[in-house]
């Protein structure tokens, strides 16, 4: 999954996520506001009816109301009367004037269900009579709801499943249109990606999000023609600079070996030579690196002998190799070969600069040993010193794969080449990783993993 | 192999005076130059040259084109000289017909080797014969003379001999004399070789468990120690 997938999947779930937070959040909020509603007795449209009746008691013959119950009703703004079995008001309290003072069943019938004159009123039963509450017009809202129970069950199972329709649509309308914003975005997102890592690409520039594809597009191809001119103008300077390089190491070398000339003389132009030759190396692995960063090097990638390759690479060293150096090759499995799918020249170049590497910064001298193996489908190789090894801090870095760039030591003035760095390109080239680490008591190792070709097939088919 | 004639052609004068002094230094007479590709052709044509040492990159017609003409004609040898030395250009090269590829800048003693090498594959000497600290081997007759003993040659010991020969006092890897003798498939024939090379040392050394003239690198592959050649 890459991240453009991993961000819609965390968009996608996080939506969710809301909705049904959203959802949660809007029950409570009813919860929580019912809940309010009937601890406060707002919720309770009707009149504490029942104890309002209960205050209401005979003496002397005559119905009297409580002085706190008369609060409440004042309180209420309300009024109140009780009818007797015939209708006729038995009893009142604040009863406006307009009103009769008898009702007759139909009128008691209607005014129960709706309203008295526009007044909304409650009714109860007493054992005397029907106590009658009435409030300010407008003040209470009276519905009355009468459907079959045969209705009932369905509606309401209904309701149920036009919610969880509603819920599912929303999901289904939601995840589609995320799945076409992720399947316009994804190319855009990947353009970016290869922008950043100076890989070419090429964005249809069509629909909605054309003008940002061809803005991506131009962008690619501005960068990759900075890129491109850049490497061409190190390959042209690099160029240019062999021919006459080729003078000053094809006289040096001449003045060094005429034993006609004065020592001195001779020691200059061993000098020269020397120094052509580190400019040689120089420009080779300039334009090398140069190509290697930005992906410009062919890949020419074979099935290759590894086991011959660090064969080859040894005996060049060796047919040169100075008094105070040893060179060892082990093979983790004598007499099998090792086949891996890579670039040849690359690789040699690789195993060549490491061990360049244990030459050049230990001119005292060292052990060199180079082992090669095959861990069931990964090829490695530990190249080994017993010189002076790095410091702590370059080691981190290395193992960090911060690229060591080709520039002078801070401090004390010791100068390397792109050599550490080739290595780790072409270790990456090869989708490979690389490790450095010291030894006891001192020393370096270099340990590379290159992924192997599968070994049984190519071995029997080369038998 | 001194007298063989060798024609340098590179647009770069400079170049050439410098390549034609390596060649005299190095005990060649017969140098010949030429700054362009037309005049290359007129030369090669003319003179007949044993070698040419051609640069690729010359305004006009350039060393791939004028490669490409000789061999319509020719099998002479053609090192390449080049600034050129990218892995597709080398493959052109090699794909044009030339026989070497060489880089600059280069090392003197590099061209003149390649040279040298080029020159004995291309016109080897009769009678050749290889000197060794305790016998002499006669490649033409594939025969080895250690004190009074004579020893015929294999096939394979002769093919052997001749690519370590070529690469004398230098090491030449397990795989390139396996490749030698087997061809490009040469996988699994390494502990076969080792036995070719007992084999030889039993012949041309006097005490073959302690090799001065066949020397082994372990892990890596073999040398051959001259005492001198003819």
């Amino acid at each position: 999954m890459n991240s453009a997938e991993r961000f819609f999947r965390r968009y996608i779930f996080s939506t969710i996520g809301i909705i049904a937070l959203f959802l949660a959040v809007n029950l409570l909020l009813v919860g929580i506001f019912f809940m309010i509603a009937y601890l406060n007795g707002v919720a309770d449209s009707n009149f504490p009816i029942e104890d309002f009746s209960n205050h209401i008691t005979v003496k002397n013959e005559e119905l009297t109301a409580g002085t706190q119950a008369l609060e409440t009703l004042r309180n209420a703004d309300a009024w109140a009367m009780i009818l007797d079995d015939n209708g006729t008001v038995i009893w009142e309290d604040g009863l406006p004037k307009e009103l009769p003072r008898e009702y007759t069943a139909t009128d008691i019938a209607m005014f129960s269900r709706w309203y008295l004159d526009d007044y909304p009123v409650n009714i109860w039963k007493r054992p005397d009579g029907l106590l009658v509450i009435g409030f300010t017009p407008g003040s209470v809202f009276n519905h009355y709801i009468s459907t079959s129970t045969a209705y009932i069950w369905p509606l309401c199972i209904g309701i149920g499943i036009a919610f969880i329709i509603n819920i599912f649509l929303m999901i289904y309308l939601f995840l589609r249109n995320a799945y076409q914003i992720e399947k316009s975005m994804e190319p855009i997102l990947n353009g970016i990606q290869s922008l950043s890592q100076g890989k070419a690409f090429c964005l249809e520039e069509k629909g909605e999000l054309a003008e940002i594809n061809a803005g991506l597009n131009s962008a690619g191809k501005y960068l990759m023609n900075k890129d491109n001119t850049r490497a061409e103008w190190i390959r042209g300077i690099s160029h240019d600079i062999r021919t006459p390089l080729s003078i000053i190491l094809g006289y040096a070398c001449e003045i060094e070996d005429n034993a006609s000339l004065p020592l001195s003389t001779r020691k200059q132009a061993k000098a020269i030579q020397q120094k052509s030759e580190k400019l040689r190396t120089l420009i080779a692995d300039l334009n090398l690196s140069t190509k290697l960063e930005y992906s410009m090097y062919p890949a020419k990638k074979q099935t290759i002998n590894i086991i011959e390759l660090t064969r080859q690479v040894a005996s060049e060293f060796l047919n040169e190799l100075p008094e105070q150096y040893e060179i060892e090759i082990a093979e983790d499995r004598p007499g099998y070969p090792i086949f891996l799918n890579g670039d040849g020249p690359l690789l040699y170049r690789m195993l060549s600069n490491l061990i360049g590497n244990s030459i050049t910064h230990n001119p005292d001298g060292c052990q060199i040993s180079v082992c090669v193996g095959l861990n069931v489908d990964t090829c490695f190789f530990d190249i080994r010193d017993t010189g002076f090894g790095i410091d702590d801090r370059r080691m981190i870095l290395l193992n960090r794969g911060t690229l060591i760039s080709s520039t002078r030591e801070e401090g004390n003035g010791a100068e390397h080449g792109f050599g550490l760095k080739i290595v780790q390109q072409i270790v990456k080239a090869h989708d490979g990783k690389i490790y450095f680490s010291s030894i006891e008591p001192h020393g370096l190792s270099v340990k590379i993993e290159l992924p192997a070709v599968s070994q049984r097939g190519t071995f029997s088919q080369i038998h | 192999m001194n007298d063989k004639t060798i024609l340098v052609v590179d647009d770069d004068m400079d170049l050439l005076e410098m390549v034609e002094s390596i060649f005299e230094r190095a005990g060649f007479t017969n140098i010949l130059t030429a700054v362009s590709g037309r005049e290359a052709i007129k030369v090669w044509k003319d003179q007949q040259p044993d070698l040419i040492i051609l640069d690729i990159m010359m305004p006009g017609l350039d060393g791939l084109s004028i490669l490409k003409e000789i061999r319509e004609t020719s099998n002479i040898p053609v090192l390449l000289l080049t600034a050129r030395g990218e892995a597709e250009d080398r493959v052109t090269g090699f794909e044009s017909g030339a026989d070497d590829y060489l880089v600059k800048p280069f090392h003197p003693k590099e061209l003149l080797l390649r040279v040298k090498v080029i020159l004995n594959r291309a016109y080897p000497q009769k009678n050749r014969k290889i000197y060794l600290e305790s016998a002499v081997v006669d490649l033409e007759k594939a025969e080895v003379q250690r004190g009074s003993h004579q020893f015929p040659l294999t096939g394979k010991e002769l093919t052997l001999l001749e690519k370590l020969f070529e690469n004398a006092g230098r090491i030449v890897t397990t795989g390139s004399l396996c490749g030698a003798v087997c061809g490009e498939f040469w996988q699994g024939y390494e502990s076969t070789l080792s036995t070719h090379i007992r084999h030889l040392r039993e012949k041309i050394e006097d005490n073959p468990s302690k090799p001065v003239s066949l020397v082994t690198y372990k892990g890596v592959g073999y040398r051959l120690n001259i005492k001198g050649a003819k």
